[in-house]
């Protein structure tokens, strides 16, 4: 080997500089960060707030929610699946747990795992319908989607008469896991959702299992051609069905989060949220047909959604142009990661 | 040379609804050997492969490996026992790298995290064995050409400890260049105790690279063993085609040599595939296009229908040019396609029969923009009944019907729109031997009645049977064009092999 390893460097030399440049125009996230610079660049110049640490607070934490769910929809979509349960999902988690603590005086922790299990088990019912029947996951998760819609409904009405769920600042143990999933932290005397945190945590992990691992190269092999990965042994079926039940996860944090910050839960909460989520996929440059993309892009996905959602009403715009907003920055993205991929395919050979 | 076999094959029978693939083949093959398999298309390679490979479960007959009797449940069973095949399309995943893509599904990992480093350096080494340390193993394996893609899903058999190489024509996507290189890796892996099997119709190839040769025909071994550079070439297309004529041909009638010219083409070429292709076809005349896959041939046809763009050339219909690259204007001109892959590009496989029927014609049908469905049924019923589609009944789906009827339908569609010029590709491809004679005869039907009628087929006995002139095409050129009477089957295949010395 000693004689090879002398070899190689040199003939990389060569190669290096037009590599890099490709290896960089096929970055799947290299879109959305442009995006990301534009969009913050733009509301810094045209709003006071946007840049104050208390406006950075607040666009961070709107970012967070959307970024945990969309990192995971991410890792679905280059593993070729979609979830539209996902949003309804992070309402589903939240009125299980609060159901559980508040009706029947359950422990919040305890809760939050039976509402985990409960998340986890949809979750593997999504992947293995998907995989059992072979139907697209679209239609498959659109049916879970319209149940669990519905059966948060009813179920919050029958329990609580209400279409909430609220109370939950009186149950046991929801001090310390609030501490985990709905406190604050200081930075120069502003303080922070705890939320931000989680949803770095969650993208960098993500992420090094989709560069760093076996199970990564998987998703990417399962999403780009599932058939050529069955051929050589990759467990296609297990894997897509640990991706769905990997959503359902995110969505149990999120809706945690969100019952132990706010203490109530709205029973139609989540609903249109999923298609967010999908779309800061796509910003960050996920492809509809998978086996491509990366959990970093989705999370800058995510931010551009934040900074902008924020941004606008910093500018004291009247939040309808947010949806205008959205609709162009998507098209531009994937227009941009469509051009960028073109390009680097031309390079070929 | 040791007479232990590494693998052998007894009476292997692979049956498919409606067709038995395999009906009893028997060979082996011994470590650091090429044995090469021979056969024309239908003969069963590809089943066979897909057999040794364990992507088939056989019917009957059994599989020896280093003398233990086998059964292979899936491909990654047979990777693991060292049998590994390379497919034509091969099973690389793009938007992995080459060691990702050698390593898939047996990922060298501690604790769930790939060692890519060790990959990496692995990779490396397999690819500096097989004779290309050009080809990074970081390279995204999309962005490879074919020929180096082969040689990563080589080195993903190695990687496996492959004993045995299974590969499907792999000549048939390189140039001749690339196929040097490759028989230098397949020399060198030989010469390390490997065993190849080597698919290829072309026998200057097996002549060099292969040591022994197993002939199939209709799904039977009718010769093994036999030494690869000695046996006569005239003897291995002997065996090749001496079939007993199981397909009968039609009677041609005599063409009227004053019958208008239908289907002028002149000086075609795409700029990559074939060039300088000129073909002329009278009315009631029906022309062959023999030729390997990949020589151009189902190419052409999709220029002259408009389906892929001419660099150069002309397409006259009686005496009309068509605009290039427009199937609007062939269509409207009167040329209509039966492609060879009727299932995704020829047919609506979901909906009715007689909207399959009519769907071509749909402007005849219609009164103010609404369709007179009663029309098209009735009209499609008609079609149906003299073509004698089985089961009868035009509102039953397309996807349920045989293959043989599948093409009647597709048959029935030119035939309803009166078309001038029919080319088909492959026209029994996916039938079976008894709905072949009835394919034929309507083909010829078709002719008498005036169409001239353009036939591409990789099956010569049935290019030679059904035509009245043959034209053989040899990577991208037509190399012979004269009546089909006065041309034997083995002198076509000398045509369409020869020059193939690498």
């Amino acid at each position: 080997m000693t004689v090879t390893a002398k070899a190689p460097p040199a003939a990389d030399e060569r190669l290096s500089k037009p590599r890099l440049l490709d290896q960089l125009v096929v970055r799947p996230e290299i879109g959305a960060m442009l995006g990301a610079l534009l969009v913050f660049l733009f509301f810094s110049v045209v709003t006071e707030q946007f840049l104050s640490l208390g406006g950075a607070a607040t666009w961070l934490d709107d970012a967070s929610m959307l970024g945990i769910m969309a990192v995971a929809v991410a890792l679905l979509m280059i593993g070729g699946e979609f979830d539209l349960s996902a949003g309804v999902m992070t309402a589903s988690t939240a009125l299980v747990t609060a159901l559980l603590a508040t009706q029947l005086g359950l422990n919040v922790w305890l809760a939050l795992l039976v509402s985990l299990a409960f998340a986890l088990a949809v979750g593997a019912l999504n992947g293995w319908l998907v995989m059992r029947t072979g139907l697209p996951s679209f239609i498959v998760t659109l049916g879970s989607f319209l149940a669990l819609q519905g059966l948060n409904l009813g179920v919050t009405r029958l329990v609580t008469g209400s279409v909430q769920v609220s109370g939950m600042r009186e149950t046991v143990g929801y001090e310390s896991a609030g501490f985990l999933f709905a406190s604050t932290f200081q930075i120069g005397g502003q303080s922070f959702y705890v939320s931000i945190i989680w949803w770095v945590l969650f993208t960098v992990i993500a992420s090094t299992v989709l560069v760093r691992t076996k199970f990564g190269n998987w998703i990417f092999a399962i999403g780009g051609a599932a058939q050529s990965s069955r051929a050589v042994g990759v467990p296609v079926v297990r894997s897509k069905i640990l991706l769905f039940m990997t959503t359902a996860f995110a969505a149990w944090l999120v809706g945690s989060i969100n019952i132990l910050r706010y203490a109530s839960v709205q029973a139609n909460q989540g609903i249109g949220l999923e298609f967010q989520y999908i779309i800061a996929a796509v910003i960050g440059g996920c492809l509809l047909t998978g086996g491509f993309g990366s959990a970093v892009g989705a999370a800058i996905g995510a931010l551009i959604f934040g900074m902008a959602r924020q941004g606008i009403v910093y500018a004291g715009w009247n939040s309808d142009w947010f949806q205008l907003f959205l609709g162009v920055m998507l098209l531009a993205a994937v227009l941009v990661n469509n051009m960028l991929r073109r390009r680097a395919e031309r390079v070929k050979r | 040379m040791t007479a232990a076999a590494l693998l052998s094959v007894r009476g292997l029978v692979k049956r498919f609804p409606g067709v038995t693939a395999l009906q009893g083949v028997d060979f082996e093959v011994r470590a650091g050997e090429v044995h090469c398999l021979l056969g024309q298309n239908g003969a069963g390679k590809s089943t066979l492969i897909k057999v040794l490979s364990g992507a088939h479960r056989p019917d009957e007959g059994e599989i020896s490996w280093r003398g233990e009797v086998v059964s292979f449940g899936n491909p990654t069973a047979a990777m693991r026992s060292g049998v590994a095949a390379i497919y034509q399309e091969l099973d690389l995943v793009a938007g992995l790298s080459v060691a990702d893509n050698v390593f898939l599904g047996h990922e060298l990992s501690t604790a769930g995290f790939t060692r890519r480093a060790q990959q990496r350096r692995r990779t490396r080494a397999l690819l500096d064995r097989l004779g290309h340390p050009d080809i990074a193993p970081d390279r995204d394996v999309g962005r490879l050409s074919v020929a180096h893609q082969q040689v990563v899903s080589m080195a993903r058999a190695l990687s496996l400890d492959g004993q045995l190489l299974i590969m499907d024509e792999p000549s048939a996507v390189l140039d001749p260049d690339e196929v040097r290189v490759l028989f230098g890796i397949i020399r060198e892996l030989t010469a390390q105790g490997v065993a190849v099997v080597y698919i290829s119709h072309r026998l200057a190839e097996i002549r060099e690279i292969g040591d022994r040769v197993t002939v199939l025909k209709d799904g039977r071994t009718v010769a093994t063993g036999l030494s690869a550079r000695e046996t006569k070439t005239s003897e291995l297309i002997g065996l090749m085609t001496g079939r007993v004529l199981n397909n009968v041909f039609p009677q041609r009638k005599p063409v009227d040599p004053a019958a208008p010219e239908v289907l002028v083409v002149r000086g075609l070429a795409d700029g990559d595939r074939f060039a300088g292709v000129d073909l002329t076809v009278h009315a009631g005349e029906v022309v062959g296009l023999a030729g390997l896959v990949g020589s151009g041939r189902s190419e052409i046809l999709e220029t002259v229908y408009g389906a892929r763009k001419a660099a150069e050339g002309t397409v006259e219909v009686d005496g009309r040019k068509l605009r290039r690259g427009s199937v609007g204007a062939a269509v409207r001109a009167g040329l209509g396609l039966c492609p060879e892959e009727r299932k995704s590009q020829g047919l609506l496989l979901d909906q009715a029969v007689y909207r399959n029927i009519t769907v071509s014609s749909m402007s005849s049908f219609a009164r103010f923009g609404f369709l007179d469905d009663r029309a098209e049924r009735a009209r499609s019923t008609k079609l149906t009944e003299t073509l004698d589609v089985r089961p009868a009944g035009v509102d039953r789906v397309v996807r349920g019907l045989s293959g043989g009827n599948q093409q009647k339908v597709v048959l029935a569609r030119w035939l309803l729109r009166e078309c001038r010029v029919l080319l088909l590709d492959e026209p029994t491809r996916g039938v079976d031997v008894g709905a072949r004679s009835e394919i034929y005869e309507l083909i010829r039907e078709l002719a008498d009645s005036g169409v001239a009628v353009v036939v591409v087929s990789s099956d010569v006995e049935e290019v030679l049977g059904l035509s009245d002139r043959v034209l053989v095409v040899r990577e991208g050129r037509v190399v012979h064009d004269g009546p089909a009477d006065e041309i034997d089957e083995s002198r076509v295949l000398d045509l369409v092999m020869e020059g193939h010395a690498a």
